[in-house]
């Protein structure tokens, strides 16, 4: 089973959601899964281009309650 | 008796401590420097030139009678009981307490960070670091100077931007920016967080002569072969580098864990600044988990707050910011609150004129809060986001 890293950015506006992603990012290894749990709504079209620009695979992006939610499998990284 | 304990003289720690002064409280600052230091200022001693001395001043000039100065460097802090010990095994006890201990520097987190700091200085390490990055700077002639960042949280999100301008304007003068490139290496995905703001900022780095890579968060140095790898998998060469460290909350024992977040900042309630689950501490600026920017002016703010509450009155911090973009000769500010994303505000000559009076103003204003208060609570209520929402 790969490895699964949870980020809880709800509550935090923009930049906080992707900052706090690229923490995750940063220690996690290539196939490992980060999920980010955000309420900005700005959030959506960014981690839709981030995930786009750095090559990695956005596995789930859902709405619930006004919690978006986006799980990315690591795929950028060598 | 009430016991007012305050740890840390920077500016959230000075304005508190002065301000419970002005109001008769019995204050004890404890800071472990002599000097303090106006942390901006790295900006223009860096990529200008200035003394250091312009932008330091020794502590004990900057505290009121009624603050006891105590110098000395906290190593524990335990809510429950009250107690804060020192790393030289001193234990003060307190009523209330107001942690404003800011952010420290994680040069480890970057392979290579450690060493380019020591051979060429940065705007973030002190005032030895940003005059020896100066030094590099007058002897470039030929190449590129990269300005970058490790993370995407750093104190003053325009601060890469002022580095890039005040580099490119000093090169101008030289003669020499046709020999240099100046390059902005941002992590994010436009040329600032906020689109709003990025859309403002980009065409002045364009007229500056500053090129701009976005996305690009460092991942590791190689100061001999002068390359710098992103974690987005992108290189880039340099001649002379300064690259802002990984942030993390203070180095501190904290007791009980649970009120630092995973990279140690105090989890705060956003408004009213108090630690989480405690009435008697608080912690301002940017040692605490506020979703705002890590700026002197949320730390300013957040320290009227926080005596306005110890004096019993039910004051609200809203996040507001006023993070300064100086480019040549001109200024914008980053204007936001917790409930207002960035406005778009203009550059222009009259609020770089601002932005040098807040210069001007800034040992004054720690010294003597209560005198600018009404002034800034006056620009601050005019710009207020909900009033400038359609721009300035």
């Amino acid at each position: 089973m790969s490895e699964r890293i949870t980020v809880d950015a709800r509550g935090m506006a923009c930049p906080g959601p992707i900052t706090k992603l690229v923490r995750a990012y940063r220690k996690a290894s290539p196939g490992a899964l980060i999920e980010v749990l955000a309420t900005d709504p700005g959030f959506k079209p960014d981690i839709e281009a981030w995930a786009k620009r750095t090559g990695n695979e956005i596995v789930e992006l859902s709405e619930e309650d006004g919690v978006i939610k986006a799980v990315i499998r690591v795929t950028g990284k060598k | 008796m009430e016991k007012i304990l305050v740890l840390g003289a920077g500016t959230g720690g000075l304005v508190a401590a002065n301000l419970l002064a002005s109001h008769g409280y019995k204050v004890t600052l404890i800071e472990r420097s002599d000097t303090h230091l106006f942390q901006p200022g790295m900006l223009w001693i860096a990529f200008q030139g200035h003394s250091p001395s312009r932008y330091t001043r020794p502590v004990k000039d900057l505290v009121r009678p009624g603050v006891e100065l105590v110098k000395g460097s906290v190593a524990g802090i335990d809510l429950g009981d009250r107690l804060v010990y020192l790393a030289d095994g001193r234990i003060f006890t307190y009523t209330t307490l107001i942690i404003a201990l800011g952010a420290q520097l994680d040069y480890e987190a970057v392979p290579g960070h450690r060493e380019l700091v020591e051979r060429y200085g940065d705007f973030y390490s002190g005032a030895q670091a940003a005059a020896r990055m100066w030094s590099h700077l007058r002897e470039l002639v030929r190449g590129r100077l990269v300005i970058a960042a490790a993370d995407p949280l750093y104190k003053c999100p325009p601060a890469p931007h002022k580095a890039a301008f005040l580099a490119a304007h000093t090169l101008r003068r030289m003669g020499r920016l046709d020999s240099v490139e100046v390059h902005l290496a941002l992590p994010f995905l436009h040329e600032y967080p906020s689109e709003v703001v990025a859309r403002i900022v980009a065409p002045k780095l364009e007229e500056a002569g500053v090129n701009v890579s976005t996305l690009f968060t460092v991942e590791s140095i190689d100061v001999d072969k002068g390359r710098i790898y992103s974690l987005e998998g992108e290189e880039i060469d340099f001649s002379l580098a300064a690259v802002i460290p990984v942030h993390r909350g203070p180095s501190v024992k904290v007791e009980p864990g649970e009120v630092l977040d995973e990279d140690g900042f105090v989890k705060v309630d956003r408004y009213k600044l108090n630690v989480e689950g405690y009435d008697d501490a608080y912690a301002i600026g940017d040692a605490s988990n506020a979703p705002t920017s890590k700026t002197g002016v949320t730390a300013h703010l957040g320290a009227e707050v926080v005596v306005d509450r110890i004096m019993g009155l039910d004051s609200r911090f809203n996040g507001r910011t006023n993070c300064p973009i100086v480019a040549n000769g001109e200024a914008s500010f980053v204007i936001s609150s917790y409930d207002y994303p960035p406005v778009p505000v203009k550059f222009s000559r009259f609020k770089r004129m601002l932005e040098d009076l807040f210069i001007a103003s800034y040992w004054s204003s720690l010294k003597y809060p209560e005198r600018w208060a009404p002034i800034f609570r006056a620009y601050f209520n005019a710009t207020d986001p909900r009033v400038i929402s359609g721009g300035w």
